[in-house]
């Protein structure tokens, strides 16, 4: 159809989608609210359609107009209070405004769509003829919906799910379809238009607050003035003041990127609002009781991200509904509410997003996960039997777990999870799952604020500069001239990199981007050293070393597309534009191990790797620390697991407000602790650059002050616990022949920054505990700790405690036996080490399981690396889980699981 | 995109702009529109497994461009940078792409019934990179066809 005036049309487009925005929901709203008719809502949904009929009729838009006045009908029986919303009346409601945005998203062809159905529905409600009764007998439709999802799954891999509620299929199972007196409603939006899917059209217009704006225009003004400034300063001959205007200058761009940034960032919200609809009609097709809660629907994302999200999230809505919350009458049976909740919340955590969603339904149960993966092939037998229960879960976002068959079995819950979770991660998210067999499923995912700008190190490869996105590097490796025999080897023509008693392979980034080396002298005027620098770097599972020639700063760089001669090269992601005004490239990490084929090689060297490892682990146990000194003649050590990352400062970074130490960097300021002050030891020597260790305690980010870093080691968990007795540091032992002390870095923050640990619980020293058994108050839990190593006992208790649980060490399993068998305590979670003298982990583990008494207690054991082999023999033993020392999170993590507390409920935010 | 057709069926009024630039022998010429801007800016960042023909990335006032060559495109040997070379930013598919031309000439106002259709084969190039030719009194320009020479395979 050809518009006499096409600008009038596109103006009634876009007015006419700012009318039907919100229509969804407020139709749900007045569904919701029943006989108790709001009038001004109804009154806001009538005039919106009301304008729409007029303007479509004035523009000769006649299928249009002709169904907006159906429904505009309807709802005027509404509002005078004649007719009471019902489910089925807004069920026709809802799917002739699915059909009014369709035919204005195609309004050229939208008189050629055919709606006298639609439209005599809904006559035939204002005429007071009884809407059509909901549709009964749900059940055996389950089936249909199940194989709809994967169809769509298998032709369009990121299938917009939204449109299944409507879909077909469903409608034409039920050749009864149950419809009072008019013709199946349904059918007409079959015929209709794409309308069946909604989905978020890709807007290429933003709304912003005139506040906002306001804001720019005033920075606009000063960049101006600025400019003006520049000019006159630079025409005087000495260029007086031009310090002035430069600060004034650098001032006023920060404030217009962020402004700008600003006008880019949306609530959730406007995601979160369509599940409603998503939510309702897919339990009510399904026979089930659903209620929404959301949480956090004005946390702010980048725009980017919240069109990006929304499919997925649809997916896990929907899995959630019908994989996860069970029909009413198998809810009731098993004493719950015969109405399942499903929560959808976001929040702000440490410069990202984490969006949660969780269901109380059936869960997840392993074992069917395990048997179906090995019936497909995916594992072995005997990989499946040495699963812990949590890699079975992550099963279901195993490609080619989606497929078909999987959906008729009972816990078919993995339709399309591996395209969720790929499409999360492509956003730089993470994705994690956690189930508990009939209590429910929830569902975390952590999300950038925006993709606009990424943290980046930029790298020198020959004479070319890059950028490599922060998230996926896992540490920065320097190997000295001296040490490259010994940490550099070569598997199958492969180089690999000797990394802590693994081993990675490693891509020359030289040769990967087919760059001609610089020649020799060049070489070794630039890094006199000769050492060599590598990023370990992660995608997924996959770890690989990158060879680079030399390391930048890191920047926060800000994305630019690549143009479309450019854009197909495999090891790249994008441009970006350095503080000279040059472009570099931005590295695509999974790219480049697909071009270097280290997939393939990945697992040989796994192979390798495996064999290494056992070599090495009949010594005593060992512990990646961070070696670092603050005076030169003292060395300190901090443990790896502990630290959420280092940071490379200059000292003008440093501010000292009232007396307490910040970082100002990426906008925000960090708290920082220095050495001397919290301990024994000697002031530190003033350096231009130094390295912040930063590290989380009591849910706040603090940095302590590391002048000068050594190395990355493992070291025996052996420290001598006695010679330095003091609040902060755990134990000492020698390292390269240097006394080096063992920090305890949640204690040093504690003494720190006292107030943040204030709504904890006190610190009870774990010895006087075991000596006093102390009336315990209900919210608190215990925890049995048997561990031979002081250094680990106290690491673990310092942060159990941190978190508000009762912590009784022990020093051997035979200790930590008496301590249970006298019942002087009252356990409730045992956590013990496997390797220890007198009486293992094991038989400590035997011996509960055994005993009548104790057997309730759940056994949590502690490796310093989880083997499948360990957790075979451990299971056998009656272990309840497996855990990586000092993997503070996990651990965390698991503790709760087994038992759980008040004041941690935040500890999923430990990571 | 905004390739105008150079149809000799145009009415005799209708009169072109077109600017011109040497590459190796030959006189190029693009229609004005078409050109966003020419500079010297031809200090690029190499991008590594990206096609012959592309020279490099310029940032252009916070734009990440990419620069042909334009010898490249022609099936051309490559020459050095010179002080005549010049990056002729044009539009093309949505975004802006460099030329990189050895040299850049007049540009030249003229009747569209003055372009002829190209010869299969002009200076040893294939005459499908070509849209016409225009025959001045001692010079012969070629109008090149942005689409057809710029097209990513």
């Amino acid at each position: 159809m050809q518009f006499e005036d096409p600008e009038l049309v596109a103006e009634f487009v876009v007015e006419a989608n700012e009318h039907l925005r919100d229509i969804e929901n407020q139709l749900l709203e007045i569904e919701a609210s029943g006989a108790d008719i709001n009038v001004d809502l109804v009154n806001t949904v009538f005039r919106g359609v009301h304008s729409i009929k007029g303007a479509a009729g004035f523009l000769g838009l006649e299928s249009l107009k002709l169904l907006a006045h159906s429904l505009e009908g309807v709802l005027n029986l509404m509002r005078e209070g004649t007719l009471v919303p019902t489910s089925p009346i807004v069920d026709v409601m809802l799917r002739s405004a699915d059909q009014l945005r369709g035919m204005v998203a195609t309004i050229e062809t939208s008189n050629e769509v055919d709606v006298s159905e639609l439209a005599a529905a809904l006559d035939a409600i204002a005429a007071g003829n009884e809407a059509p009764a909901p549709v009964q007998q749900r059940e055996e439709f389950r089936e249909s919906v199940a194989e709809t999802n994967v169809a769509s799954e298998q032709t369009t891999p990121a299938v917009d799910p939204i449109d299944v509620p409507s879909s077909e299929p469903i409608v034409e199972s039920v050749p009864t379809a149950p419809v009072a007196n008019t013709p199946n409603p349904a059918s007409a939006s079959k015929k209709g238009t794409p309308s069946a899917s909604p989905s978020v059209s890709a807007e290429t217009n933003i709304r912003v607050s005139v506040d906002v704006l306001d804001q720019l225009m005033n920075l606009a003004g000063e960049l101006v003035l600025g400019r003006n400034q520049l000019l006159q300063v630079t025409s005087t001959p000495e260029h007086l003041g031009l310090d002035g205007v430069a600060s004034h200058l650098d001032q006023v761009t920060s404030e217009l990127q962020d402004a700008i940034m600003q006008t880019r960032m949306q609530p959730i919200g406007s995601v979160f609002g369509r599940f409603s609809r998503v939510v309702r009609d897919l339990s009510s097709q399904l026979s089930k009781k659903c209620d929404l809660v959301l949480e956090g629907q004005d946390v702010e994302v980048d725009k980017t991200i919240s069109e990006a999200i929304g499919d997925p999230l649809t997916h896990l809505v929907r899995n959630s509904v019908d994989h996860g919350i069970e029909l009413p009458a198998d809810r009731v049976a098993v004493g719950k509410p015969d109405a399942g909740t499903l929560r959808l919340s976001a929040r702000h955590q440490s410069g990202k997003v984490r969006i949660e969603i969780s269901d109380d339904g059936a869960g997840i149960d392993a074992e069917t996960l395990k048997a179906k993966a090995v019936s497909k092939g995916l594992i072995t037998q005997e990989q499946a039997l040495s699963m812990t229960e949590r890699e079975a879960v992550r099963l279901i976002f195993h490609p080619g777990f989606s497929m078909a068959a999987a959906v008729t079995d009972v816990s078919g819950r993995g339709v399309g999870m591996d395209v969720v979770r790929s499409n999360i991660e492509r956003l730089g998210g993470v994705v994690e799952i956690e189930t508990t067999i009939g209590k429910g499923t929830a569902i975390h995912i952590t999300l950038p604020l925006t993709l606009a700008i990424i943290p980046s190190l930029i790298v020198r490869c020959s004479d070319n500069r890059f950028a490599i996105p922060q998230v996926n590097i896992a540490e920065l490796v320097r190997i000295r001239p001296a040490e490259i025999a010994a940490r550099i080897g070569q598997v199958k023509n492969a180089e690999v990199l000797r990394l802590r008693g693994t081993l990675l392979p490693l891509v020359r980034l030289n040769d990967c981007l087919d760059m001609e080396r610089l020649d020799d002298r060049l070489e070794a005027l630039v890094d006199a050293e000769d050492a060599i620098n590598i990023i370990v770097v992660e995608t997924g599972k996959l770890r690989y070393g990158l060879v680079v020639d030399g390391l930048f700063d890191s920047e926060e760089i800000v994305v630019k597309p690549l143009g479309q001669h450019v854009k197909s090269c495999p090891c790249l992601s994008g441009a970006t534009i350095l503080g000279d005004g040059r472009v570099a490239l931005i590295l695509d990490v999974p790219g480049i191990a697909t071009k270097s084929n280290l997939r393939q090689r990945q697992d040989d060297q796994q192979l390798a790797a495996d064999g290494s490892n056992n070599d090495s682990h009949d010594s005593t146990e060992q512990q990646p620390v961070l070696l670092f000194t603050s005076h030169p003649e003292e060395q300190f050590a901090v443990p790896m697991p502990m630290v959420a990352r280092i940071e490379r400062v200059h000292r003008d970074q440093l501010d000292s407000v009232g007396g307490q130490e910040l970082l100002q960097y990426r906008g925000a300021s960090l708290p920082l602790m220095r050495l001397e002050n919290l301990i024994t030891a000697k002031p530190q020597q003033e350096r231009e650059r130094l390295f912040v260790i930063v590290f989380e305690a009591a849910g706040h980010e603090i940095g302590l002050i590391a002048p000068q870093l050594v190395d990355i080691r493992n070291v025996s968990a052996e420290f001598d616990s006695m010679t330095f007795g003091e609040e902060g540091v755990c134990g000492a032992q020698v390292i390269d022949d240097r006394t080096t002390r063992a920090l305890d870095l949640l204690s040093l923050a504690h003494k720190s920054r006292p107030e943040w640990f204030a709504k904890n619980e006190p610190v009870i020293s774990a010895t006087a505990a075991l000596n006093t058994p102390s009336p315990i108050t209900p919210a608190t839990k215990t925890i049995l700790l048997a561990e031979d190593s002081t250094f680990f006992r106290r690491q673990v208790t310092s942060f159990l405690e941190d978190e508000g649980y009762r912590v009784v060490g022990c020093e051997d399993g035979r200790v930590a036996w008496h301590t249970l068998k006298s019942g002087h305590e009252d356990i409730d979670l045992l956590l013990t080490d496997i390797e220890m003298p007198n009486m293992n982990g094991l038989e400590l583990s035997r011996h509960v399981k055994d005993d009548e008494n104790l057997q309730h207690i759940p056994v949590i054991a502690l490796t310093s690396l989880a083997g499948q082999e360990d957790e075979r023999r451990g299971r056998e033993a009656g272990v309840d889980d497996y855990q990586v020392k000092l993997d503070r999170a996990n651990l965390l993590k698991a503790v709760l699981r087994f038992a759980p507390i008040g004041v941690c409920q935040s500890v999923g935010s430990t990571e | 995109m905004t390739t105008a057709t150079i149809d000799k069926s145009t009415t005799g009024s209708s009169t072109l702009q077109i600017a011109t630039f040497h590459v190796d022998n030959l006189l190029l010429g693009l229609q004005i529109h078409q050109v966003q801007e020419i500079n010297r800016h031809l200090e690029v960042t190499a991008v590594p497994h990206s096609p012959r023909v592309v020279r490099g990335v310029i940032n252009l006032r916070g734009e990440v461009v990419t620069v042909v060559d334009m010898r490249q495109v022609l099936g051309l040997p490559t020459a050095e940078l010179t002080k005549t070379s010049r990056n002729v930013v044009i539009h093309f598919g949505g975004e802006l792409v460099g030329l990189m031309v050895d040299q850049i000439a007049d540009i030249l106002t003229i009747d569209a019934n003055d372009i002829d259709p190209p010869p299969a084969n002009i200076s040893g190039v294939d005459g499908r990179f070509f849209k016409g030719v225009h025959t001045t009194k001692d010079e012969i320009v070629v109008i090149l066809d942005v689409d057809e020479a710029f097209s990513v395979s």
